[in-house]
């Protein structure tokens, strides 16, 4: 938009300067120009300032905002990162020996929003990390009540992010760790889901968030074509925001379809969930926090599936004898976080997250210290740099049990735009 | 000559060189607010002309380009015409896990523009909300002669667009007829030249155009802005001019905030046309 002002502002201070010379001295075989000729020349530039400005005002309502995650993890020889062959509560992808360091994209993200109204936006949301596969991560529509100010209620329809907990909502750009609480991870694969939303903030402090979904999440096999269980799943969140310290409660209330040859099983699927956070600002070196988040619930859980479905030749058939109803146990798990900045360029991080996906057995839990530390290189680029050091309960042969060797160091840049 | 007695002369130098970068003073950034970037220029000269050695760089892009930077990193000081908003200090408690701290430096008063031909004597806030909602479009609806209102605002970066959207219009949306102009000497201008024009602004742009006396409501008497009457609350739509910093300022920041709070700092404020604090 400056140049065409610059042409006209140059055209307008240029042009009487000729009329002037003009006058003074005409030009042989040149016609003196005239103010209406002057006026005219500048309604035209006016005409085309606008329609240029209305479709720059177009173009403004596209905002596009993305991030690239560059990463190398170097594991040891039994690490199990869930993210190496895209994740699955049920089948967690292996490092094995031979490839225990590699370098991948982990993320490659780009949002575009459209702000068609003051009441309404669409945002369609892909990433391209990993596996190299262009997804839909999310796709929605949302309306803005018209009745407040400040538009304190919306509605959302399409595939976005569950709202239970803290986790879950906050962007993989700004997360100090790499990857979010393995209990956060198992739960809640994908982060996404496609269903309706209803966001309300009832005063600066008290804000509510009520969906229903299908209840599958973005990475169950059967996400794409249907809703298998047919009945919603409901979740509902309740926070509370109080200066330096937030505090939320969450539910999540659905069924479970569990495929098998011949009837499927139907399981309840409950979940209940705390998160606080509390900030500070520590002399000399800035802001800090500290997090801590839980979940607890009824769920169907590996090891049960494990225990209760046997695969022989492509069926999946209940053991005989087993009670279908054994599928879900009662889980547990959650993490407490510590974040300090030090200055305004590095930060460092500490998280201990736990996962027991059956509270009624023992030797089957996930327990991970993860320390990182974040150094900022500018405004949009960053560095991390962490270790997990995990332990894994595993079955190791006649009632004893083992922690395989897979804590893993993770390197990665982030740009973020 | 050897290397080697080559060698030490070289770390002598470069500890020289590094020992004097470090003794020299990191120039401390300012951003945001067109509405202050004069008076934060103003400020910048004067205090480096009493503390030599010390750089302080200002420049504007608006409210909301000050908060985006100081979110990024990209500046020490931003200054704004507005409050934050409760997400953009979501998005710095994401980053720096601090709510930033709010400095009030000066007051203003965001004064209605009209040409000079204009006969309006005043408006209440809601005659100029009408307006700029677009529910009153003709000036003679509220005691001026039979023309189009032609509205001019600032873009919605700017913390004087979204002040007067929260103050004046109570948060509703403008008129889709408002065409938005990037500083306050652009609207200023528009006002200067269009006979049926208005607009808003700081009260130190208003040169060449008239000053709209405004009342608060029907009964209430027209008052312009002026120091009385901002500093009493006289003035509806008077303000605070803020510095935000990401956290408590430190080393030489704190020292550039801590000078334009003094009585130095605040008599530029009322040289450039707002009001001090005290």
């Amino acid at each position: 938009m400056r140049l065409p002002r610059a042409l006209a502002l140059a055209a307008l201070l240029a042009l009487p300067a000729q009329a002037r010379a003009q006058e003074a001295v005409p030009a042989e075989g040149s016609t003196p120009v005239t103010k209406e000729e002057v006026h005219a020349l500048l309604e035209g530039f006016t005409e085309q300032i606008s329609t240029m400005q209305t479709d720059l005002d177009k173009l403004k309502k596209f905002k596009f905002s993305g991030y690239v995650q560059a990463r190398s993890e170097v594991g040891e020889a039994s690490s199990d990162s869930v993210r190496v062959t895209g994740s699955s509560a049920t089948s967690p992808g292996t490092f094995t020996s031979p490839n225990v360091s590699r370098f991948f994209i982990r993320r490659a993200r780009l949002k575009l929003t459209y702000d068609s109204s003051p009441l309404s936006r669409a945002v369609v949301y892909f990433d391209g990390g990993s596996d190299r596969t262009i997804r839909l991560l999310e796709g929605y529509v949302t309306l803005l009540d018209p009745w407040t100010p400040l538009h304190d209620h919306a509605l959302t329809m399409g595939q976005f992010n569950v709202p239970f907990g803290w986790e879950i909502e906050r962007s993989s750009s700004v997360r100090e760790l790499p990857e979010r609480s393995r209990a956060e991870n198992v739960l809640f694969s994908g982060e996404r889901d496609r269903g309706l939303k209803l966001d309300s903030q009832w005063t600066p402090q008290l804000s509510t968030s009520f969906a229903l979904l299908n209840g599958g999440g973005v990475n169950s096999a059967d996400f794409a074509a249907t809703d298998p269980t047919r009945g919603k799943d409901f979740v509902g969140r309740v926070r509370w925001s109080q200066g330096p310290w937030d505090a939320a409660v969450s539910y999540y209330a659905g069924r479970q379809t569990t495929p098998l040859t011949g009837p499927d099983v139907e399981t309840d699927k409950t979940r209940i969930g705390f998160d606080a956070q509390a900030y500070y600002t520590a002399p000399r070196l800035g802001g800090g926090s500290l997090r801590a988040e839980v979940y607890s619930g009824h769920d169907v859980n590996a090891d049960s599936l494990k225990a209760i479905v046997t695969g022989a030749s492509g069926a999946r058939l209940l053991v005989p004898g087993r009670d279908p109803a054994h599928l879900a146990t009662d889980f547990r798990g959650g993490y407490v976080m510590w974040v300090q900045n030090a200055g305004d360029r590095a930060q460092l991080v500490a998280r201990y997250d736990v996962w027991d996906p059956n509270a009624d057995a023992d030797h089957d839990q996930y327990r991970r210290l993860g320390v990182g530390v974040n150094a900022f290189y500018d405004g949009f680029t960053r560095l991390t740099v962490s270790y997990d050091a995990i332990t894994t309960e595993a079955p190791a042969g006649a009632g004893s049990y083992r922690d395989p060797k897979d804590n893993l160091w993770t390197f990665q840049l982030q740009h973020k735009f | 000559m050897n290397r080697t007695a080559r060698l030490p002369s070289t770390l002598a130098a470069l500890l020289a060189l590094a020992l004097a970068t470090a003794a020299a003073a990191k120039p401390v950034s300012v951003k945001g607010s067109d509405t202050m970037v004069i008076l934060g220029q103003r400020w910048a000269e004067a205090y480096m002309n009493t503390t030599p050695g010390q750089v302080v760089m200002v420049t504007g892009g608006g409210s909301g380009t000050g908060i985006a930077a100081l979110i990024n990193g990209t500046t020490d000081i931003c200054q704004a015409s507005r409050a934050m908003r409760p997400d953009e200090k979501l998005k710095l408690r994401d980053r720096y896990q601090t709510m930033g701290v709010e400095t009030p430096v000066a007051r203003d008063g965001v004064t209605i523009y009209v040409h000079g031909s204009n006969p309006v004597p005043s408006l209440t806030i809601a005659q100029v909300r009408d307006i700029y909602m677009g529910r009153v479009t003709n000036w003679k609806q509220v005691g001026g002669r039979d023309a189009t209102i032609l509205l001019y605002g600032r873009e919605n970066s700017s913390g004087t667009y979204g002040f007067f959207k929260e103050m004046v219009l109570a948060n509703r949306d403008f008129a889709d007829r408002l065409q938005a102009l990037p500083g306050t000497s652009a609207v200023v201008n528009a006002v200067s030249k269009d006979p049926n024009g208005i607009g808003y602004g700081g009260a130190a742009y208003a040169k060449g155009v008239k000053e709209v006396p405004l009342k608060k409501d029907d009964g209430g008497a027209p008052v312009l802005p002026s120091l009385a009457s901002v500093s009493d609350g006289s003035y509806p739509l008077s303000r605070y001019l803020f510095f935000y910093t990401r956290q408590k300022p430190a080393g030489d920041v704190k020292k550039f905030v801590d000078w334009v709070l003094t009585p130095e700092g605040q008599k530029i404020v009322g040289a450039v046309g707002y009001y001090p604090l005290k």
